[in-house]
């Protein structure tokens, strides 16, 4: 399984990063049902990176801090596909020799 | 007793073939011509990243709509060889991690190494995170890894 190998989860991941939500919050952000975030937050829950409470009669979802291990692997894997890219503009950007 | 819990910073190189300048060029006043913001960014759309180029300056992402999102803080700024950024990889109220990147003179061509550190300091209780960690926490996330070098 590959929690942020799925271009929405990682939307629903990035949004997470700016605070807890709402399925509901969620979805109005993401060209997405609510069932499908619920889908995505699920697999996200369940590989340890998103955790959720209540609060009053809202399930809200954030991401779990505990989870720095997993965390600091997804961004090691994110710097290896953005220096990948960087590489390219700078060589085609870059000024002739 | 004070839980040792170290994660390795992630380290990353990568050597282009242009110079110093205008690698550091690209990667600060150009970003979202390489920045992935297709998976990595906070609004839908992103027409600009800005490297406001001082210390105490931000890196923010402008929505196409005109929204700003913030990403990190300038704590060091040495144009053309070199910058950190205090990063809240996590959320605002969570410790930031940083990142350093020095641009290298290699010949004609540019080495930019890259650190990302500090992953220690997030969380709320280091030996819960280790225990985590340990039990099976960065299984999920394999295809992600250096899948670029």
């Amino acid at each position: 399984m590959d929690a942020l190998g799925d271009r929405t989860r990682r939307q629903v991941f990035e949004l997470l990063r700016a605070g807890p939500r709402s399925v509901g919050d969620l979805a109005a952000g993401l060209p997405v049902s609510r069932p499908a975030v619920s889908q995505h937050l699920r697999v996200l829950e369940h590989a340890g990176l998103v955790t959720h409470r209540r609060n009053g009669t809202k399930h809200l979802y954030e991401i779990d801090t505990s989870g720095v291990g997993a965390l600091r692997d997804w961004v090691e894997g994110f710097w290896s596909e953005a220096l990948a890219r960087f590489k390219a503009a700078a060589e085609t950007k870059g000024e002739p020799r | 007793m004070k839980d040792t819990l170290m994660i390795e910073a992630v380290r990353k190189t990568v050597t282009v073939d242009c110079s110093v300048e205008e690698a550091f060029r690209v990667f600060t006043a150009d970003a979202v011509s390489w920045w992935p913001v297709e998976s990595h960014s906070i609004h839908e759309t992103v027409s600009e990243i800005v490297f406001e180029p001082e210390v105490g300056g931000e890196v923010y992402e402008l929505s196409t709509a005109g929204d700003r999102g913030y990403w990190a803080t300038v704590l060091e700024w040495d144009p053309p060889n070199r910058l950190v950024l205090a990063w809240n990889i996590l959320r605002a109220d969570v410790a930031p991690t940083e990142v350093e990147v020095r641009f290298l003179s290699d010949g004609k061509r540019t080495r930019v190494e890259l650190e990302h550190r500090g992953w220690e300091a997030l969380g709320d209780d280091g030996a819960a995170k280790r225990d985590d960690y340990d039990t099976g926490w960065d299984f999920v996330l394999g295809r992600f890894v250096a899948d670029a070098e």
